[in-house]
């Protein structure tokens, strides 16, 4: 009885309160921008300044030397800046593939665009292949056929960008096509191809569908900002020029 | 027989006086109730304010200049949600380095409420997110990652209700779609449920048996793309429970929030503040019982 009697209060109660429940009356939007004339509130530097620190030192600790300023854009189908990325990543990726399987790689292709900064004249430190490469790739191996290896090649003559290749690679555009080879052999249709890539360009990015559905993938599991770093800490002097390894011939 | 009824009579009557003087405090006429929300998306790992040198951003943002804003805010009224709508991760080497650590560390400092996944939160993988998730003391909410088969399940919730002043604000999650977007490797075992199905059941959820005064949407989606692909503004549209959806993922500085209407033709907010924590959004949700005033409807300042 006790019960139910509470019971119907609480229903009543219940059912005035619907009647007189709040109504949602005003809003008010605004934008609030973050400028310097915000003090800073010196807890939360006090966080992260230790954080900063180590960072920093990481960041402006020297791994090499170059003696001239790496630039994506001193060529017209290659670059030094280029070039250099596809022949470290190929030495530091071949490494791994040739340990895991007791294959050679035949050759290294990322994108112009991949490469974010160029690395000025002077020391090398890890802030440079960050800005190089601020992405988290990953290098993979894709093991194409002959078909799409043509493919890839007329992909590079249709967009005549420096597209990085590695020194394995010879290609030269010419009046009614092409001369392709890779360690000075044109291509064998009986034979497969190891290809050195990002994961990024695998899954299509930049259009280069040639790397979808390879005969088989290898994922090293070796970003390639790591694979830059570790080049640069067991290099005194970073070395690259322009070999004409792709050209056009008018 | 008599003296029980009696009792029995004058515990009702205490029941209804406390019941009673309950009611009055919550309902009394003319008493505002004034709830604030503060937000952000796609942070991206910008801890420290941009160098004054900066093409786009000059002398702009910083985790600290937030702080005191916030704190500033939470002091007129102490009744404020800080949301986040995603990407909390990479854009800087503080995340390359320490992986999300700070970040984290510093939201939980901010004492951020709850926060939902953005596609760069996988950038470490699924196991990289859930590394950190000790750091948080926000809770991350996400309706449409189903993350039963992955290190997350149990650690995402769909939603989360929070109280202020006895109004009931839900605040559910909604991800984008992770295929073509982020690896695979990444997001391992997550699967991507259609939002617009989910946000129109878990709000009605919210609405209805939860009975939520307020529903916010914390979105990853995108503000509005040209192709059918979804967006917050189709979402808006679609469904009927949502108060506000706060977006991400598309860097959209809006000048102010977006007045838009939802599926039973009612007014309702969508916003976002850009990126890289170069403005903070404030949206105020005042409440009444004045009869007078409700017949009006909601005004909305903007």
């Amino acid at each position: 009885m006790k019960k139910i009697i509470i019971s119907f209060f609480t229903i009543f109660l219940l059912f005035s309160c619907t009647k007189n429940k709040l109504q949602l009356v005003k809003i008010e939007g605004k934008l609030l921008p973050i400028t310097e004339k915000l003090a800073s509130d010196s807890s939360i530097v006090k966080t992260y300044l230790p954080y900063k620190y180590k960072m920093e030192k990481e960041m402006n600790s020297v791994l090499c030397y170059t003696s001239k300023n790496l630039v994506a854009t001193d060529g017209v189908l290659e670059s030094s800046l280029g070039n250099l990325l596809a022949d470290l990543c190929y030495k530091k990726g071949n490494f791994v593939f040739k340990k895991r399987t007791g294959k050679n790689i035949d050759f290294a292709m990322f994108n112009f665009r991949g490469i974010r900064a160029g690395i000025p004249k002077g020391n090398v430190t890890t802030q440079n292949a960050f800005n190089l490469m601020p992405f988290e790739n990953n290098l993979v191996v894709v093991e194409l056929s002959s078909k799409k290896l043509r493919e890839l090649i007329q992909y590079l003559i249709t967009k005549k960008k420096a597209h990085p290749l590695s020194k394995q690679v010879r290609l030269r555009i010419t009046k009614n096509g092409y001369n392709f080879s890779i360690n000075g052999k044109p291509i064998n249709d009986k034979k497969t191809y190891f290809v050195l890539t990002s994961d990024y360009l695998q899954h299509g990015g930049d259009h280069m569908d040639f790397f979808k559905n390879p005969v088989h993938l290898y994922e090293l599991d070796y970003k390639m900002r790591n694979a830059i770093i570790d080049y640069f800490k067991e290099t005194d002097t970073l070395k690259s020029n322009l070999d004409g390894r792709f050209v056009m011939k008018n | 027989m008599k003296r029980r009824k009696f009792i029995q009579q004058s515990t009702a009557a205490t029941a209804y006086l406390t019941l009673g003087g309950l009611s009055l405090q919550s309902f009394s006429t003319n008493t505002l109730k004034h709830i604030t929300i503060l937000h952000t998306n796609d942070v991206h790992s910008h801890i420290e304010p941009f160098p004054a040198d900066d093409i786009d951003y000059p002398n702009l943002g910083g985790v600290a200049r937030r702080s005191t804003l916030i704190e500033k805010i939470r002091q007129e009224n102490p009744n404020t949600l800080l949301l986040d709508a995603g990407d909390i991760f990479q854009g800087t080497p503080y995340f390359n380095i320490y992986g999300g650590e700070i970040e984290f560390k510093l939201m939980s400092q901010l004492k951020y409420d709850a926060a939902t996944i953005g596609n760069h939160d996988f950038d470490n993988s699924i196991n990289g997110l859930y590394a950190q998730l000790p750091n948080a003391t926000f809770t991350f909410v996400s309706a449409n990652y189903d993350f039963s088969k992955t290190v997350l399940n149990n650690h995402v919730k769909p939603y989360k209700i929070f109280v202020k002043d006895g109004i009931k604000i839900g605040v559910f999650g909604l991800g984008i779609e992770l295929e073509g977007l982020v690896d695979p490797k990444n997001y391992k075992e997550t699967k991507y449920l259609n939002p617009v199905e989910i946000a129109k059941n878990v709000s009605k959820t919210l609405k209805e048996e939860e009975h939520c005064d307020l529903v916010i949407c914390l979105s990853h989606l995108g503000y509005h793309y040209k192709s059918d692909k979804i967006d917050d503004l189709k979402l808006a549209s679609q469904t009927k429970d949502i108060d506000l959806i706060i977006g991400g993922h598309t860097h959209t500085f809006l000048p102010k929030p977006t007045i838009t209407k939802n599926v039973a033709g009612e007014n309702m907010l969508v916003n976002q503040v850009g990126c890289y924590g170069i403005n903070l959004g404030r949206i105020d949700f005042y409440f009444d019982d004045n009869k007078k005033k409700t017949s009006k409807g909601t005004t909305i300042i903007v």
